[in-house]
């Protein structure tokens, strides 16, 4: 066989596997077996032909041999009759039959000798000629014709020889060679040759068929072995060539499956650490834990590529997460010093110092903090988390915290300011009239409520905006609660001649809810009702009952709200800056209130309002229902 | 005696600075904002200028502008102020002559700040 390789495809490098010639061992065994099979069955069929033709020629011939002789005996009969009597042409007759039949049978037999002896002892005839032999016959002689052996191989025929009369003429005797060799036909010849020509053809085509099938088979399951053994390890070597048919390209095929799988596996294991992040961040649970975070994660492999990003990370850098994953870093952030910081974590270890990003998004100007966080305690070369922070949101967190203590400080200072004052005023010598100390200390008195109100009212807002605020739910006659805010209220509105109405419907159900704060709702609505309405205006508090809720109005005839300044009066220090507004005294505070107490009663608070012709605020109060938890009891 | 106006939303502090002017002799102007305090200066110049800084209308910083270009202040100013940022307030106006003085404020502090101006007035030229 030839060893040259056939492997036209074996990419791989080394020790990469080649297909020889030899990977076909076992189609070629089976083509031996085949041409054994075929010869030996030739061979055998020729031969097995061959005997039991001879067999059947033999006995062929010891048959024609005695037919022949008993035929030449009554023949050589007429023949010893005609010549006893003379008859010339008679005996001339039967010698020329005799001669044919004797030629005709030397033709197809291989006769060794014919003898026609008389009764007397005397040879009449013999073949080969014989001297003393009386009648001489010119036959011509066979060509198979041999000596007479006298063995196995020799067949004697004898006949009497008699006179049509019945009269002894003697013994015919005839030696023929039983086991020569007969002509063979040439049809027979023919037939058999044809017959192996069609027979090793077909042959030819089926090993050819089967060779080529049985080839890729053969070196698919070597490969495999090598695999297996350890002796080849790359899954590229083991390609074969297309060449090889259907079934050397599906096996190609499936290699390429199994070294994509293999690259994977491989990629993943080489994340070390990050594997088992990974493997954690797979989990939907643990997935939906980290997408809620409220600061974005970046997973970072050693190569500086994202290999996870979480929804507030995607939220924040503005790209879908499937979009961050495998890109790098720098090209998802765009600052490189997120890459310098990655380089020290990853070689010192510790965590990156934080690095803002600040860029200007519309009107506002947004800024982002990046940090960088080793994930494993082995960080050199290995993964990184960096978080992504929104500071836009924790600067205007601050710049409002900053922004109450300012309003705060403000609003405090000024009736610290009047108390101060005065008070040294009453220590001074100049000051020490009656009427002087009388004002003065009323001046303290009521800036000291004033103080203690806004203390209160800070306090309030703080509670109510982060939920610690508690409400002492029970039953409110909340007509009763109003019919005394009013009355307590008429005081002020008499000073500026405010008409204060009440409009109430004949009943009204009593509600769930804390009465002291909806005391504080109504003050404050009352208050910058009369506060904002010019002398001789007019204020009018409404309730009205529908079927699930309780509305109450306080309307005004004041400066009004401007538009622009409606969607803001409800924020805590917020006040308009119309100078009407400005001139009166106020802390901001008391709409922010307000709203809070309204939506912890499971309320709400619109406002309607026209600047110069003043406002509404309607709060709406659920009605109690069948189940008293329904109120909120914070 | 000085002829002093006092420009202070608030009315107990207002009503406080012009009862201690008044009983140390000065003649008190009282303004309830800073348009009103403008107005008065416009119509009448004073010597000395007290002013609140957080007015409504027009605060005391933009009446300062206002009035002190002008000559309508004659000695100098003093401004009263519950800002935290009084520091760079006090550093901004200084260049101006104006005293700063931060809420909660002593009066007899703001008396003794007037009489240094005053007191500078009569020693020397008007500011």
């Amino acid at each position: 066989m030839a060893t040259e390789p056939v492997g036209g495809r074996a990419q791989g490098v080394g020790s990469g596997l080649r297909l020889h010639l030899w990977d076909g061992v076992l189609p070629e065994a089976l083509g031996l077996c085949f041409v054994a099979i075929i010869f030996g069955g030739f061979t055998t069929a020729y031969f097995t032909t061959v005997y039991f033709w001879r067999q059947q020629g033999a006995a062929l011939r010891s048959s024609d041999a005695e037919t022949l002789t008993r035929a030449l005996a009554t023949t050589l009969g007429v023949v010893a009759e005609a010549d006893e009597q003379g008859a010339e042409t008679e005996r001339e007759a039967r010698a020329s039959v005799s001669e044919n039949l004797l030629a005709g049978f030397t033709q197809t037999a291989p006769v060794h000798s014919v003898r026609w002896s008389t009764p007397e002892g005397t040879v009449r005839f013999a073949w080969p000629s014989d001297v003393n032999a009386s009648l001489s016959l010119s036959a011509t002689p066979p060509r198979t014709a041999g000596p007479a052996t006298g063995g196995d191989g020799t067949a004697v025929a004898t006949a009497p020889v008699r006179t049509p009369t019945g009269k002894p003429a003697g013994t015919l005797r005839i030696e023929t060679n039983a086991s020569g060799y007969p002509e063979w036909p040439a049809y027979l010849l023919w037939t058999w040759g044809i017959a192996a020509a069609v027979t090793l053809l077909v042959f030819t085509v089926v090993y050819h068929r089967l060779r080529r099938h049985l080839r890729p088979m053969a070196a698919i399951e070597r490969n495999l072995q090598s695999y297996a053994g350890g002796i080849e390890k790359e899954l590229t070597a083991l390609t074969l060539s297309d060449s090889l048919g259907s079934v050397a390209r599906s096996w190609n095929l499936l290699l390429e499956h199994l070294g994509e799988l293999q690259r994977q596996q491989h990629a993943a294991a080489q994340t070390g650490p990050a594997r088992d992040v990974l493997a954690r961040f797979e989990s939907t649970v643990f997935r939906r834990l980290v997408d809620r975070l409220p600061f974005g994660v970046l997973c970072v492999r050693g190569d500086h590529h994202i290999s996870y990003a979480n929804a507030s990370a995607a939220a924040l850098l503005r790209r879908p997460p499937e979009q961050l994953v495998g890109v790098s870093v720098n090209d998802a952030v765009g600052d490189p010093a997120i890459a310098q910081a990655l380089v020290g974590v990853q070689t010192r270890g510790g965590v990156g110092s934080a690095i803002d990003q600040t860029w200007q998004d519309g009107d506002q100007e947004a800024t982002l903090r990046f940090r960088v966080l080793p994930i494993s305690d082995q960080p050199r070369g290995g993964e990184a988390l960096v978080t992504v922070e929104d500071i836009g949101q924790l600067r205007e967190d601050q710049r409002a915290r900053d922004n109450f203590l300012y309003h705060v400080t403000h609003e405090l200072r000024t009736p610290l300011t009047s108390i101060h004052a005065y008070v040294e005023t009453l220590t001074k010598p100049g000051f020490d009239d009656e009427q002087t100390r009388k004002e003065c200390y009323n001046v303290i008195i009521s800036e000291t409520r004033r103080l203690s109100a806004l203390v209160e009212n800070i306090l309030s807002i703080s509670q109510l905006e982060v939920g610690t605020a508690r409400l002492d739910v029970g039953d409110v006659d909340l007509v009763r609660l109003i019919r005394q805010m009013v009355q307590d209220n008429l005081g002020a509105a008499d000073e500026k001649h405010i008409d204060l109405t009440l409009k109430l419907p004949p009943k009204a159900p009593k509600i769930r809810g804390d009465k002291q704060r909806l005391a504080v709702l109504l003050t404050n609505l009352l208050g910058n009702a009369i506060k904002y309405t010019a002398e001789q205006g007019k204020v009018q508090v409404t309730v009205a009952v529908g079927e699930q809720c309780v509305q109450m109005a306080v309307s005004d005839t004041g400066v009004g709200i401007a538009p622009e300044d409606q969607a803001h009066v409800f924020e805590k220090f917020y006040r308009a800056a119309d100078e009407r507004v400005q001139m009166v005294t106020g802390t901001g505070l008391g709409l922010a209130i307000a709203r809070e107490v309204a939506r912890l009663h499971g309320g709400e608070i619109r406002l309607q309002s026209e600047l110069g012709k003043g406002s509404t605020f309607t709060v709406e109060l659920p009605l109690p229902t069948a189940d008293p938890q329904e109120v909120s009891t914070r | 005696m000085s002829r002093i106006l006092v420009a202070e939303d608030d009315p107990h502090i207002l009503r406080l600075i012009s009862m201690w002017l008044t009983r140390h002799g000065h003649e008190v102007l009282e303004a309830r904002n800073g348009l009103i305090a403008r107005e008065l200066l416009q119509a009448d110049p004073v010597d000395v200028l007290v002013s609140d800084i957080n007015m409504p209308g027009l605060d005391g910083l933009a009446l300062l502008e206002a009035v002190l270009p002008q000559g309508r202040v004659r000695r100098g100013a003093v401004v009263l102020t519950n800002r935290w940022d009084h520091g760079d307030i006090r550093e901004r106006l200084a260049e101006k002559g104006v005293h700063v003085l931060p809420k909660p404020f002593s009066p007899t502090r703001l008396l003794e700040v007037i009489d240094s101006l005053t007191a500078a007035a009569a020693a020397g030229p008007p500011a």
